[in-house]
């Protein structure tokens, strides 16, 4: 007899719903699954085989064809499992279920257990796009699936569970408690439910996260971190080893304000694609994602078999840490052109198949100035032959550049500093005026942070009097600044103005957005090596 | 006919075909200023030498011809024999290099070539000049010397010297390398000064290339590149010692300011006390590695090494004024020779008169020694953001400079003497 179930996959980021068809046929006993799957749905069989026997059901000996359709989207990951299982039971006539357009998403374990799939968020909301009123998930994964208002969720920790469900068509019983996750690496910090309160209200460091009052000395370096995250804007640290480049980047996540709904919604279906464990809400800190400067292409713009996110994808509307940029490879630092330039990554697979993932991140980089460290060091113990110094750091190429509103040198902290200097600013001091300073970029200019404001709309927001005016095309002469170099120390001098809940840009302000340019043309005294 | 033995300086210019000639002769590898003097001593002209070159005989009419009568000297090497002639062939070439390059070819016998240069012992045959000699031919000319791998104190004492002397109206000459070399040529540079680079190869080979744009900005700034090698001459081991002694030839004083116990700074030191130059040299800390050959010279020349005491000693040392160490210089010439040159000093109060009370808190921080914001911040009380904007008011004016994080006093305000506390 032939059963027909829903079930989903993913591909890239999107859900998509597709048809399990299970023919339990007489004749020689075979199990064959076709429809474009790949090696974990090869290896549904044996998975399925196992669960059936081990849950007290009977794997029929008869001819068994399972066919994933459409057949045109490639099916990927364990998800079609439970469907494949119960497609089985129907088949071989051991229940009936209740009810037409049964949907199921989940993975089989040997035992009988159904286990969380990564994508669960965007696979439910399109089964509830598509018209699906119910569809059976795994316990584990019950909060995720229940993001999705429009569908009723029946959770289940095994596969007699899920038979039970669907025979009886009762209510579902309660949800058990999520299983403690070993992993438990990437968590929503907050219920479905909660609104989005005042910009830092419930927002506490979470363990692991430094603090900005442990990051001693480096006022200068404090100063651009803050005015690069109230604007958006992209960051680039330059300095000896030891200075605390890392660990001020390590301080952004508990600087950053939490997430709007719609980003928080996408930051959520991101992470539930990249499987990061169990979700137990909607996500609304922002990402930061520091992925190790040997990832490769793959890894770093999303790619494989699913098209799954990469790590600028995962840092959507977050930030993008890049310790040791030069150290990064030349093809990975290129593919950073295309989302740092549109904000969205194309990838495009054998056979025509492309997909277009969100990549709005902001870029923060950390590199030494040359491969030993200590170049420009007051004791000139670098040991790097001469010029690597000036070709270490022009491995950083053009787009990159383009994108790095702030240059910040991070010498060594004098001594003297270190133990002696004022108690720093703990971050959530610091927090508080980026949140000030943002939502007031995002009341004068929607969606869009300062760092996104270009050509026309960046000088109506900016205010510039013929004063304010002159100083900036005196400073632009001064240090030779292109037009693109000239907006940059614009918008930066908007977000410091925005920092201080000013209206117009000031002179004061473009003067110590000065101090974090480009380093364009070197200084004359600076030709020699 | 130009000999080794004739003093060149009463000569007629070169024709046009010798110079060129001379030009191509250069490019004959192991064909040095001796050798090639004798050359034409036996054969004539330098166009003469190349058309025995091009007679058929091949290189062993050069020898027959450059065979002395008395056999003194017959030693021609084949091989540069056998390279006069592959040259002669290739003249073409050559000096489509030397035009490409936009060199000139400046011998002894002409008006613009270092008078200095033609009394030191084995005067270069030609020099290949890429901009303009003439600072060479100024009142006082310093060498400032010393190692490639300088402290941050070297660079910074060499830039101030070699600023003072601009200022002062002497030519600064130093040899296009890394570390004390290019610091000197690019403080030159950035007070408006000119100065002179020899290096150790063809103009084609600059070494090191990272210096391109700086030999470029002392060319646009008046100065000149000049070399004793034709285009193509790789520089070597044994070019730049030769090349050093056309540095402190062509110098009234050498200035040593950081050497390492085996630095080619200490071989200029040598040439200057050999040529009759006198020769100063910056002391430094006895346990500092770039400091040993200095203070090793020092000591094993005691009466004729002498020691930079200061910028303004150094100057009154050399009979400039000693005020040109504080602030900037007008100078008086007539035509290209600078015939006076009157001091204006600039104390700091003066530079800061316009200065806010942010910028005056940070500038005199500098001067004491900050060099980070945080010192700043913490000197001054000031905010970050004052800080920061305060630097770039100064920054603007040209009397600050930042790199990397790190801050520093920058043109006047660097020369200027700290105010008393």
């Amino acid at each position: 007899m032939l059963a027909t179930l829903l079930s989903a996959t993913l591909v890239a980021l999107d859900g998509r719903v597709i048809r399990v068809e299970v023919d339990v046929a007489p004749g020689l006993p075979g199990f064959t699954i076709v429809g474009l799957g790949d090696a974990s749905i090869r290896e549904a069989r044996e998975r399925v085989r196992g669960a059936l026997r081990n849950a007290g059901f009977v794997h029929p000996p008869r001819r068994i064809t399972v066919n994933l359709a459409p057949a045109d989207v490639p099916k990927t990951g364990p998800a079609a499992d439970l469907a494949i299982a119960v497609g089985i039971l129907i088949g071989s006539e051991q229940f009936t279920a209740r009810g037409d357009r049964v949907a199921l998403i989940g993975e089989v374990s040997l035992g009988g257990d159904v286990r969380a799939v990564p994508g669960l968020l965007p696979m439910v909301a399109a089964l509830a796009r598509h018209g699906v009123r119910r569809v059976v998930v795994p316990a584990a994964a019950t909060q995720e699936a229940r993001l999705v208002r429009e569908i009723e969720s029946v959770p289940v920790a095994t596969l007699a569970e899920a038979v039970d469900a669907l025979r009886a068509r009762r209510r579902a019983p309660p949800a058990r408690p999520a299983r403690v996750e070993l992993a438990a690496t990437a968590a929503g910090d907050g219920d479905a439910s909660r609104l989005p309160g005042p910009a830092v209200a419930g927002f506490g460091l979470q363990p692991g996260i430094p603090d900005l009052a442990e990051v001693r000395g480096q006022v200068e370096a404090r100063r651009a971190l803050e005015v690069a995250l109230a604007g958006g804007h992209g960051l680039l640290l330059i300095g000896p080893p030891g200075t605390g480049k890392t660990m001020l980047a390590r301080t952004i996540p508990g600087l950053l304000p939490p997430l709007a709904d719609e980003d928080a919604l996408g930051a959520t279906i991101i992470a539930s694609a990249s499987g990061e464990g169990p979700i137990r809400g909607l996500i609304r800190r922002p990402p930061f994602r520091a992925p190790h400067h040997t990832s490769s292409y793959a890894a770093m713009v999303g790619g494989g078999r699913s098209i799954s996110p990469g790590e600028v994808t995962r840092a959507d509307n977050g930030v993008l840490f890049l310790d040791e940029l030069a150290e990064f490879s030349r093809d990975v630092l290129e593919a950073l052109r295309q989302p740092l330039e549109d904000g969205r990554v194309t990838i495009v697979r054998a056979g025509g198949r492309a997909a277009t993932m969100p990549a709005r991140f902001q870029l923060v980089a950390a590199t030494n100035p040359c491969p030993c460290g200590h170049h420009g060091d007051a004791d000139g113990s670098c040991v790097c032959a001469r010029g690597v110094a000036e070709a270490y750091v022009g491995r950083i190429s053009g787009p990159l550049r383009d994108r790095v509103d702030l240059w910040v040198g991070m010498p060594r902290v004098p001594p003297r500093v270190l133990v002696a200097g004022p108690e720093p600013e703990a971050s959530a001091v610091v927090a508080t005026r980026i949140a000030a300073a943002r939502s007031r970029q995002l009341a004068r200019q929607g969606r869009r942070l300062n760092a996104r404001a270009g050509g026309r709309s960046l000088r109506a927001i900016a205010r510039l009097t013929s004063t304010t005016a002159g100083r900036l095309a005196a400073l632009a002469e001064h240090e030779q600044l292109s037009g693109r170099g000239t907006d940059r120390l614009l918008r930066v001098a908007r977000t410091i103005a925005d920092l201080e809940s000013a209206d117009a840009v000031a002179i004061e302000h473009l003067e110590e957005a000065a101090r974090w340019r480009a380093p364009a043309r070197r200084p004359l005294t600076a030709l020699a090596v | 006919m130009l000999g080794v033995g004739e003093r060149p300086d009463a000569a007629r210019p070169l024709s046009d075909d010798d110079r060129d000639a001379l030009a191509v002769l250069l490019a004959v590898h192991g064909l040095g200023p001796l050798t090639l003097g004798r050359l034409i001593v036996r054969i004539g002209a330098p166009s003469r030498v190349l058309e025995v070159a091009r007679s058929g005989g091949g290189a062993s009419a050069i020898h027959e011809a450059a065979r002395s009568p008395g056999g003194d000297w017959a030693s021609l090497p084949k091989t540069v024999a056998e390279g006069i002639v592959t040259a002669a062939t290739t003249t073409d070439r050559i000096l489509a290099d030397v035009r490409r390059l936009e060199l000139r070819v400046v011998t002894p016998s002409d008006r613009e070539f270092p008078a200095r240069l033609r009394a030191i012992e084995i005067p270069p045959a030609a020099l290949f000049v890429r901009g303009d000699p003439t600072p060479l031919a100024v009142q006082t000319v310093v060498a400032v010397v010393g190692t490639r791998r300088p402290s941050e104190a070297g660079r910074r004492v060499a830039s101030r010297i070699a600023a003072a002397l601009a200022r002062a109206g002497a030519t600064v000459v130093s040899g296009l390398a890394v570390g004390i070399d290019g610091a000197a040529h690019a403080a030159v540079v950035a007070e408006g000064g000119r100065t002179v680079a020899y290096i150790g190869g063809g103009h084609d080979r600059l070494f090191p290339r990272a210096h391109e744009r700086l030999a470029a900005a002392i060319v646009d700034a008046g100065g000149a590149i000049v070399s004793e090698y034709a285009p193509g001459t790789q520089p070597s081991k044994g070019t730049f010692p030769q090349r050093n002694r056309l540095i402190s030839g062509s110098s009234d004083a050498v200035v040593v300011v950081e050497a390492g116990a085996r630095s080619g700074a200490l071989l200029t030191a040598s040439w200057a006390l050999e040529q009759g130059r006198e020769c100063f040299v910056v002391p430094g800390p006895i346990d500092a590695v770039a400091s040993a050959g200095c203070l090793g010279f020092l000591r094993d020349w005691p009466g004729a090494a002498r020691i930079v005491a200061g910028v303004p000693q150094l100057l009154d040392d050399l009979g400039l004024p000693a005020g040109a160490a504080l602030g900037p210089v007008r100078s008086i010439t007539a035509g290209d020779r600078i015939v006076s040159s009157t001091v204006t000093p600039v104390s700091v109060a003066a530079l800061l008169v316009e200065a806010d009370p942010v910028q005056h808190a940070v500038a005199l921080a500098l001067l004491a020694g900050a060099t980070t914001v945080d010192e700043l911040v913490a000197v001054t009380g000031q905010t970050v953001a004052a800080v920061l904007g305060a630097v770039t008011r100064l920054e603007s004016r040209g009397l600050v400079r930042g790199n990397g994080g790190r801050y520093e006093t920058a043109g006047r305000l660097a020369a200027a003497p700290a105010p008393a506390a």
